[in-house]
């Protein structure tokens, strides 16, 4: 059934090009990335390349205890330094006016720009400094004297809801519930209870991830300049329009006073969609000084002050029948969610809702907590939730199949999502070639003459399996009929057309993506399409880069907007030539009815002429695209939450060194199912780089602690993640189908496939070495140490040992809530 | 703080300023140069993003002070293409998708250029060894290494010709 939103654009829709038509969409080479030459070159410019005349530099003090009181502040020696001009505390901010993310959860917001009486977590920001030169600042903020009044440091989350636990935010208001919660959210469908009792199998296991950072190899940063009342901020984000609200909420002006133009970003994955103390000081200090003001991240900075991956805890009960139909699934998520919410409040629903698929289950009760903790603050990372749950969710899905006596391929299949499901809660699936993922991926990796590697060999083969939202419905702002993205697209009759879309490029490429729907609709050329990216002033609102949403939402809406264009162009013409404006061709820069040679003119003289019957009102389209759905979705967990799903397996061959412990991940294959792609090399690009971020999230990368909560690897000497040496061969199998719903076709490669890879590689290597594995990261050391164990006792599970009797203790939740 | 001056080629042109004594060379390029190519990633020579030639071979320009490049040659990323064209490196770059955001990019090239100029028919070991002080968070390598493979075969054609 059409929805609304499918009735307003069907006129549209009659003027898309079919796909036999395409002659860039999936071409293979046919283009390259609009913004290559530019970074080639060293001409692109990020950041820290804008260089505005006359700048001055602003530097941030950061609290070295973990959690304490701030009893005072002192800017006597800083204001010594020469060149020091202006300082920072709290209390030059609005009071109340908190940082958070999504805008209809305002309430959660509990960031100050500056912590005014209390820090909660190692580098929290207490003041600010501005000189003219980055050094001064530097060696200014290093004299800043604060002295702090430490208090209990809370680092495990289950110590955080213990119900006497020090509060970090605001003690419980139900005594003998669970303390310091940011955020808790169920998911129940079906009769579990029932379930369990008639199962064949059950079991109860426990699993756990840890904290790691996104490394974006570009730090933070901003500048800001303060000019006829208006603030200009150029900087680091994944989305203009959510950093401007939050930051003229921080400082509390109107919208109307803020630009925020985004130039290139150095990587993203998630780090960059929160706002932070680095783009509101610049802001400040500019309209104090009057000079633009500067303020990048050092490296430390990045690791101990921006976002983290949230550590999740996992209990996982699940029960089938003996021939392997998965019944039901009770599980219990307990997030790190560190000091701040931001950006992570959305991690428990996310945790929930990828727990519930590929596979089908429709009897579930689920549970997800996120108390906040003084480790940094967690938030959305790149796979977001999805990478730990798909872990601790995927190895659990090879324990259920060895014990059941079933192939953990064939257990799979039992239960797999098939095209067109509707899960428990209402979450409705359409296109899926989950199927073919696995089958791929498996065929690939030889999974059937898997026994070529015997249990405990030190080789061995594994597999998963994944799914993924494509393009979260969630536009964090409030917005009319929950519009995601809306775009704008102005012909020209020089022979060009402009694309102003909102759309935040940070390297996925989908600059590139928009001005190839424009010029393949249009029949240009991809240099005859120039695009306005990202700019609160002159590009439409856009959500921003998350949750894989992009290509399928603002491609969507791009394509709407071109096809708004060219819906008018051709009605146009067709009043003129006698004909319906479908069937006009605009191809290779003609505009022509096919089979009538009189009938066949240039794409300047179809702007042209329509112009002059415009009274020189020039060609232009607006497009946008809404989710279809209600905001309940983020509270209940009921109904639909993306307009496609995406699907993917993974095949790992890994070689472990039984006597040193020492991995070797030989093979890795890729089977995903991202509808159309759009450009066989970027999707490559994306799942290549997933690999990346998924053996580095396995093998390699942990954020460190003492007990007092100080960070001690914050540099990527001690913070290792892959290199080129280290990274194995690829294979990358695209199985997938024209997706009705995705703006030619497509659906999401970005956030999807990263998903199962830990769990692949996590699979691999249990089963080369005969053990089970149960928490990351499994590092070379933590197998030596599980095999000398296992040599001396026979012990075969590792990992997460502890969470059994955590999960036992946990104090209730609220009563109001509680399920 | 105390300055001096600097005598040194940088991108094929003689070049004499005064430069502070303490400020590394990625600053110096930056701020004071105007090439901002040179990325700053982690100003610990940890991620590469900041590499530059120093007589044809790489360094990381963040543990270097300007002030060492008095007498010598340094080549930025500003200076690798040839007049109007493209160096080979960069249209393989391009030309295989061997780059997301970009951000490592400037460095990568310059390693795999400093690679090239000493062996011109690098194995792929050999490829990924010479960027492995390069740190990519987007790419997974993949990419990077068959352009870097593609560069070398045309610049061996170039040679050859």
């Amino acid at each position: 059934m059409a929805t609304e939103q499918q009735k307003y654009y069907a006129d549209i829709k009659n003027v898309y090009k079919k796909p036999e038509e395409y002659t860039l969409a999936g071409k293979g080479n046919a283009y390259v990335r609009i913004d290559a030459e530019a970074k080639v070159t060293g001409n692109a410019i990020y950041t820290d390349d804008v260089y505005l005349p006359d700048t001055w530099y602003c530097k941030l003090v950061h609290s070295p205890y973990a959690h304490a009181i701030i009893k005072s502040i002192d800017f006597t020696e800083a204001l010594k330094v020469p060149g020091v001009k202006a300082t920072l505390t709290g209390a030059d901010f609005p009071e109340g006016h908190n940082l958070g993310n999504p805008e209809a959860f305002k309430e959660l917001a509990d960031k100050e720009p500056l912590c005014r009486k209390k820090v909660r977590m190692e580098g929290d920001e207490v003041a600010a400094v501005c000189a003219t030169t980055e050094e001064a600042a530097t060696e200014a903020a290093r004299l800043v004297k604060v002295e702090y009044e430490p208090l209990p440091v809370i680092l495990d989350p289950f110590d955080a809801m213990k119900v006497d636990a020090e509060p970090i935010h605001y003690p419980p208001d139900q005594p003998g519930t669970a303390s310091n919660l940011s955020i808790f959210t169920v998911m129940h469908a079906g009769d579990p209870d029932k379930a369990f009792e008639e199962a064949d199998y059950t079991d109860e296991h426990y699993y756990k991830t840890q904290e790691i950072v996104h490394s974006a190899i570009e730090p933070h940063g901003a500048i800001a300049k303060y000019e006829n009342g208006e603030w200009t901020v150029w900087t680091t984000t994944q989305g203009a329009y959510v950093s401007r609200y939050w930051i003229a909420w921080g400082l509390g002006v109107p919208e109307s006073r803020v630009r925020v133009i985004k130039p290139m970003v150095g990587g993203g994955f998630g780090g960059k969609l929160d706002v932070f103390a680095h783009e509101l000081c610049p802001c400040k200090f500019s309209q104090m000084t009057g000079h633009p003001v500067k303020c990048i991240l050092k490296r430390d900075e990045v690791f101990k002050c921006t976002r983290t991956r949230h550590p999740i805890s996992f209990k996982i009960e699940s029960a089938f029948t003996k021939e392997g139909k998965l019944l039901a699934k009770r599980c219990t998520h307990i997030l790190d969610g560190g000091a701040y919410g931001g950006s992570g409040i959305a991690a428990n629903t996310l945790s929930l809702i990828c727990a519930t698929f590929p596979y089908k289950v429709e009897n579930i009760d689920m549970v997800a907590r996120r108390p906040y903790t003084n480790h940094p603050a967690s938030g959305a990372m790149r796979g977001y939730s999805a990478c730990q749950v798909h872990f601790a969710h995927e190895i659990h899905m090879d324990e259920a199949a060895n014990d059941l006596g079933i192939d953990p391929l064939e257990l799979r299949h039992i239960n797999q999502i098939t095209p067109y499901y509707t899960g428990p809660t209402g979450l409705e699936f359409t296109s899926c070639r989950f199927k073919e993922c696995l089958d791929a991926v498996a065929d690939y990796i030889d999974w059937e003459h898997r026994d070529r590697y015997p249990f405990g060999s030190g080789e061995a083969i594994g597999i998963s399996g994944s799914g993924f939202m494509s393009g979260t419905g969630f536009p964090v702002l409030v917005t009319p009929h929950y519009c995601s993205s809306a775009t704008m697209v102005r012909l020209n009759r020089e022979g060009y057309a402009v694309v102003f879309s909102g759309a935040n490029d940070i390297g996925q490429g989908c600059d590139t993506v928009m001005t190839m729907i424009v010029a393949e609709e249009l029949g240009l050329n991809m240099d005859e399409v120039k695009l306005i990216q990202s700019d609160t002033t002159t590009t439409p609102w856009d959500a921003g880069s998350f949750g894989s949403r992009v290509t399928f939402l603002a491609g969507n809406a791009c394509r709407r907007a071109v096809g708004d264009a060219k819906w008018k162009l051709l009605s146009s013409w067709a009043e003129e030539w006698g004909c319906k404006p479908q069937d006009i061709k605009m191809e290779d820069h003609r505009v022509f009815l096919p089979g009538d040679s009189e009938k066949n003119i240039s794409y300047n003289e179809a702007c042209f002429g329509y112009e002059e019957k415009n009274f020189g009102k020039c060609v232009a389209g607006v497009g946008s695209f809404c989710h279809e759905g209600d905001k309940d979705i983020y509270v209940k967990n009921v109904g639909n939450y993306a307009t496609a799903y995406s699907f993917s397996a993974s095949g790992a061959k890994v070689k472990v060194d039984m006597e040193t412990g020492q991995i070797e991940l030989e093979d890795f294959v890729f089977g995903h199912d991202c509808g159309r792609p759009l450009n066989i090399r970027a999707v490559e690009g994306q799942i290549e780089g997933s690999v990346l971020l998924g053996y580095g999230f396995s093998c390699y990368e942990e954020c460190q602690y003492d007990e007092n909560g100080k960070h001690l690897n914050p540099s990527f000497r001690d913070y290792r993640f892959p290199t080129a040496l280290d990274m194995p061969k690829m294979k990358t199998i695209i199985c997938s189908e024209y997706d009705e719903e995705g703006p030619m076709g497509a659906k999401e490669a970005g956030e999807g496939s990263t998903a199962p890879v830990g769990s692949a590689i996590g699979n691999a290597i249990n089963y080369a070495t005969g053990l089970t594995m149960r928490e990351l990261p499994i590092t070379p050391e933590r197998i030596w140490r599980a095999l000398r164990e296992h040599e001396k006792t026979g012990k075969t599970a590792f990992g997460a040992e502890d969470l059994k009797e955590k999960f036992a203790a946990m104090p209730p939740l609220p009563q109001r809530y509680d399920v | 703080m105390a300055k001096r001056i600097i005598k040194f080629k940088l991108n094929g042109e003689d070049i004499e300023t005064i430069c502070q004594d303490n400020i590394t060379m990625v600053d110096f390029l930056r701020k004071d140069m105007h090439l901002t190519g040179t990325k700053r990633g982690c100003e610990e020579g940890e991620c590469g993003a900041c590499t530059i030639l120093l007589d044809g071979r790489a360094v990381d320009s963040c543990l270097m002070l300007a002030a060492e490049a008095d007498g010598h040659e340094i080549t930025t990323i500003e200076g690798v293409r040839r007049g109007g064209q493209l160096h080979p490196i960069q249209q393989e770059f391009i030309d295989k998708w061997a780059l997301q955001c970009g951000f490592c990019t400037p460095g990568m090239i310059m390693s795999a250029l400093s690679l090239l100029n000493e062996n011109p028919h690098p194995t792929e070991h050999e490829i990924r060894d010479a960027i492995s002080g390069n740190l990519c968070r987007c790419t997974g390598y993949a990419k990077i290494v068959e352009a870097i493979d593609a560069a070398a075969e045309k610049l061996a054609k170039e040679v050859a010709e």
